[in-house]
């Protein structure tokens, strides 16, 4: 909870004591937030406010702010700043033991921890930016199990850059029974979808674009978290996920995200079975001959086997071949290694099929044992 | 009465003054021009004021008669040609009769002149065009005419001129290239206060541009040495009731181009076109054809807005060349205009691929490199080497700059495993790990270079590429490749800039181009190969064209399908582009494409479509290379220098800019104050 400061007095003042271990945990926790190439000095610094029995940390690069709060002994509530990477690279090579943190004139802030002393410039705390405050209303309840399990299998198709045709983010879409999460950057299409669930306060559909950054955080908030469930709620601007006692907010992304009911593949009828180990491990061999550029590899569907290979004039060439049940057409199909790979690592052991058409139309991918989650994985073909 | 009336011959020289005499320098250039055309191997320019007060040109030519020096004030009086079929063959600078009088008519003018054989020469003064005063007078041999007051009775025109010191840098400039032109001769420039320029003859141009502009910029040059037989192509044949006439005559022999001179290496950059000198016949000319060339053989290389400083003579049978377009006599005809054009191109394309010019490079590598060659333990080994060098200087003699570089980087090939012993004991530089023709590297190109070096100069100063100059080209322009490969990287600057060493000194290489570079070869390759790999998208990528654009996209349609684009006409100026070339993003294909189009759409002159293909790698290139602000692991660094030492021009990116800087031991050491 936010703490208002304590201005009444003339001088600003702050004094708290905190254990060690509990400050390094909240700090390693935001670093992730703290802006590093910032121009704007004040964002490579925290926001300290002690009140109550609480010191409230608080980070921000302007686009993500995450606030975490840890307990503390407050001998004098008030606020200060502290430079982050500092602080952080400092604390951790303190002894386990309580630190004294207390602010000084002109910004100063002293940090004791048994025989060590050091004091640090801050910046005037009025400086930091003012952050969006959680909505009452509105607010969804979602599983952190789910979160974590979708985050991590579509985190990876986000494009790196952002355009009028791909957007650096996912698409969450809420309905009162179902939750999914897309994500695409125009070459392949990552989506998962989990009925079954229950979620009070979404009525219809609510669609909600999560920009790519925010999903690497919240992933590792909610990688570290024992909390049941994520509190997720927004507003105009903004988009804020609870995990625990950690509040992460995120400038929401505008813009359209695709149309990507129009790319899902219909009527894919070649299909193929394959364990996903033996096929991860097949092209990452035959792709060290794959072109550096492109990582083209090529599909050769036959009776009963997949044939995978590659060839560069620069290295040579190489095939893999896994037997299968497959009994169709045969068909040959040139797809990206690195696409396949990041599929076959998100989706873990086991079975994957492989639905595929024609050398023109979009494969797909899909786990063979999904029951709880409906995973898939759509990636354009490449012309070799 | 009627209205028309023949002008009287004063305004006519007026007004053809106004075409020939445009500023002091234009005069010294119909001066200069006439004292060349006399023979004189001594030039002395005096200028006073920027030219305006004075110019006085003195040589020591053949001179004139008393009558000749009359009749040369004369419209149209020239001892240059004489019938209209001289006109097709003009090898003097000058031919039109104009300069002296229409100078004479805007000016004060004094002539001194004595012909060899005549025992008193004459003195004629006139002043704005009237003549005042003839009379004999004891004189040295040669001509010598001063120029005062230049525009005194055309006062609009001297109101046009600029500042003194904007004139007398015109007239240093001219004088400075005729006397590039001209090394055999001696030229001397005055100002009132100080000499600008005394060149006495030299050897060769390179001594000349030693002359004139020092070391430094010597080193900053290329030599460009070419020649090829013009063979009449595509020229309209005679109708056959005249073919035979023409045929009598016997086989006319069409004679042949030559090209020699400097230019520059890519890290000089121009911003304008100022420092481009071509001459064609020993001509001064600004010819947009030449200058398209040029341009053309820096492509890639540099960057499309920079110029680079050339200074190229061309020489070719008058009978191919009209210079009669403009009465300055800048702009010229060629008979055959493509084959020109080609032939300067791939001329100083062929130098520079050569030469593969190291940014910053001092002369420090290669000087130690180059100990005299009957050190070298290679000198004894050259025997072997010999009659393969031979054979290379054999095609080298026949003259086609083109076909001579794969060819003796072959026989170079050839004589590597000979020499890796050698090789090491000179330059702890391994043997190329590419694996690719050493093909100015250390210890082999001076075993070759050396015995070429015998030979070339009296046998055939003309041959193939070797430039006119004594010093071996590689001296000047040390290779990279080599050198490349033995970079050891340590590490980055600001995730963009790779630092490596080797024994020779530090050096940065743009990792963004770079990589660049090495893409573009890889993706022209692929291309010629028909093996592009492309990759489908998602949803079709509709892009919204402007008009240019879209001319721009239907011209070059064919050439985008083959380098891996596969797009459709979407609606009046949309298209759906459906698959995009394999290793671009799918968020960039919208830019790359948009600035591709932009970039031909702004582009002049007629694709064709070499020019196309490399355009559409460039951008895929750039588009598909690592970014700047780009953590490389080490493995990854040292593969990115090895590329670019297999590389054919490792030293600039497909947009010119630099790839790699180096900063020398020597310049590391003068740093520190330890030399």
């Amino acid at each position: 909870m936010p703490v208002e400061m304590a201005t009444a007095t003339g001088t600003a003042t702050m004094e708290i004591t905190v254990s060690k271990f509990e400050l390094l945990r909240e700090l390693t926790a935001t670093q992730g937030v703290v802006e590093r190439k910032t121009t704007i000095p004040i964002l490579s610094n925290y926001l300290f406010e002690a009140g109550g029995d609480k010191l409230v940390l608080t980070a921000t690069d302007l686009d993500l702010s995450l606030r975490t709060s840890c307990n503390a002994k407050v001998k004098k509530e008030g606020s200060c700043t502290i430079p982050a990477r500092k602080l952080h690279d400092y604390v951790k090579l303190l002894p386990d033991a309580d630190i004294t943190i207390k602010l000084l004139e002109n910004h100063w802030v002293s940090i004791r921890c048994g025989r060590s002393n050091t004091k640090m410039v801050g910046m005037a705390r009025s400086n930091f930016p003012s952050l969006p405050v959680f909505p009452t209303a509105g607010v969804v309840k979602i599983p952190a199990q789910v979160l974590r399990e979708m985050i991590s299998k579509t985190g990876f198709a986000i494009a790196n850059e952002e355009s009028r045709y791909t957007l650096n983010g996912a698409l969450m879409v809420l309905k009162p029974e179902s939750i999914t999460m897309v994500a695409t950057d125009g070459h392949r299409l990552a989506h998962i979808e989990r009925s079954g669930e229950k979620f009070d306060g979404v009525s219809g559909e609510m669609k909600t674009l999560i920009p790519k950054k925010a999903m690497d955080e919240l992933k590792s908030l909610v990688d570290s978290t024992e909390a049941e469930s994520i509190e997720f709620a927004r507003d105009e601007s903004t988009l804020y996920f609870r995990i625990g006692p950690r509040l992460l907010t995120s400038r929401q992304l505008t813009g359209q995200f695709p149309n990507f009911e129009a790319v899902l593949p219909k009527d894919n009828n070649k299909l193929v079975t394959v364990r996903g180990e033996e096929l991860s491990a097949a092209i990452q061999r035959v792709a060290q001959f794959a072109d550096e550029r492109s990582r083209a590899v090529r599909f050769r569907l036959e009776k009963g086997e997949l044939k995978i290979s590659a060839s560069s004039t620069e290295t040579g060439e190489s095939e893999d071949t896994i037997e299968t049940a497959y009994n169709g057409d045969a068909l040959t199909v040139g797809f990206n290694a690195v696409y396949l790979l990041d599929f076959l690592k998100a989706s873990g052991n086991g079975d994957v099929r492989l639905e595929l058409k024609d050398p023109q139309s979009a494969g797909q991918l899909r786990p063979g044992d999904s029951e709880e989650y409906k995973y898939r994985y759509i990636v354009m073909p490449m012309r070799i | 009465m009627g209205k028309i009336h023949v002008l009287p011959e004063h305004v006519a020289n007026k007004i053809a003054a106004g075409e020939v005499v445009e500023r002091p320098a234009s005069v010294v250039k119909e001066l200069l021009e006439n004292s060349l055309d006399a023979g004189s191997t001594r030039i002395k320019v005096q200028i006073e004021a920027g030219g305006k007060r004075l110019i006085q040109i003195t040589d020591n030519g053949c001179g004139m008669v008393r009558d000749d020096a009359l009749l040369a004030f004369e419209r149209h009086a020239t001892s240059k040609i004489k019938n209209v079929e001289d006109l097709l063959s003009v090898s003097t600078l000058g031919f039109r009769g104009e300069a002296l009088p229409s100078i004479a008519s805007v000016s004060r003018l004094h002539l001194e002149t004595r012909a060899a054989e005549e025992p008193t020469g004459t003195i004629v003064e006139i002043n704005g065009g009237k003549i005042f005063k003839v009379e004999e007078a004891g004189l040295p041999e040669g001509t010598s005419i001063t120029i005062r007051d230049l525009f005194f009775n055309t006062p609009a025109r001297k109101k046009f001129l600029k500042a003194e010191s904007t004139e007398l840098s015109h007239i240093a400039s001219l004088v400075t290239h005729y006397a590039l032109a001209h090394p055999d001769k001696h030229f001397e420039l005055h100002s009132a206060t100080n000499a600008v320029l005394v060149a006495p003859p030299v050897a060769g141009y390179s001594e000349r541009v030693y002359q004139v502009f020092g070391k430094d910029t010597l080193d900053q040059l290329i030599a460009v040495a070419a020649m090829q037989p013009l063979a009449h192509v595509g020229l309209p044949q005679p109708p056959p009731w005249r073919r035979e006439a023409e045929e009598d005559a016997g086989p006319r022999d069409p004679g042949e181009m030559r090209a020699h001179g400097f230019v520059s290496k890519p890290e000089t950059q121009k911003l304008n076109r100022n420092s481009i000198y071509v001459f064609v016949n020993g001509r001064l000319i600004r010819d947009r054809l030449i200058q398209h060339a040029l341009t053309e053989a820096y492509r890639n290389i540099l960057p499309p807005t920079v110029y680079p400083v050339v200074l190229l003579f061309l020489e070719l049978p008058t009978a191919e060349v009209d210079v009669n377009v403009h009465p300055s006599k800048t702009e010229v005809r060629f008979r055959q205009q493509t084959v020109m054009h080609d032939f300067v191109r791939d001329s100083v394309r062929a130098a520079l691929m050569k030469a593969r010019p190291v940014p910053q490079f001092i002369n420090e590598i290669s000087a130690h490199a180059s100990a005299s060659p009957s050190l070298t333990p290679g000198a004894q080994q050259a025997a072997a080497q010999l009659s393969v060098a031979q054979q290379s200087g054999a095609q080298f003699s026949e003259g086609n700059a083109h076909r001579f570089a794969p060819d003796t980087s072959e026989s170079r090939l050839l004589n590597q495993p000979a020499n890796i012993g050698d090789f090491q004991l000179h330059a702890p530089v391994p043997p190329s790990v590419s694996g690719r023709f050493q093909f100015d590297g250390g210890i082999q190109v001076e075993g070759n270079a050396a015995v070429a070096l015998a030979r070339a100069p009296q046998v055939v100063p003309w041959n193939g590429c070797t430039p006119p100059i004594p010093d071996e080209p590689e001296e000047i322009n040390p290779t990279l490749a080599p050198v490349l490969a033995s970079l050891k990287p340590l590490g980055q600057i600001r995730e963009s800039f790779i630092l490596a060493v080797n024994r020779e000194g530090l050096w940065i290489i743009d990792q963004h181009v770079a990589h660049e570079r090495v893409l573009f070869e890889k993706i022209l390759k692929q291309r010629s190969a028909e093996k592009v790999e492309s990759q489908r998208m998602l949803m079709p990528l509709i892009l919204e064209l402007t008009p240019a654009q879209q001319a721009v996209f239907t011209e070059i349609s064919d050439e985008l399908a083959g380098n891996g684009f596969e797009a459709e006409p979407f609606g009046t100026r949309s298209i759906a582009i459906k698959v995009a070339p394999a290793g671009i993003e799918a968020c960039d294909i919208e830019h790359m494409l948009h600035d591709l189009l932009d970039q031909i759409s702004h582009e002049e002159q007629i694709l064709n479509m070499d020019t196309v293909r490399a355009r559409i790698a460039a951008s895929v290139a750039c588009h598909a290379a690592i970014k700047v602000n780009m953590p490389l692991e080490q493995n990854k660094m040292e593969w990115l220098l090895a590329e670019l030492a297999k590389t054919d021009c490792p030293m600039s990116c497909p947009h010119g800019r630099p790839v790699v800087l180096r900063y020398s031991l020597k310049d590391i050491q003068k740093a520190f104050k330890r030399i």
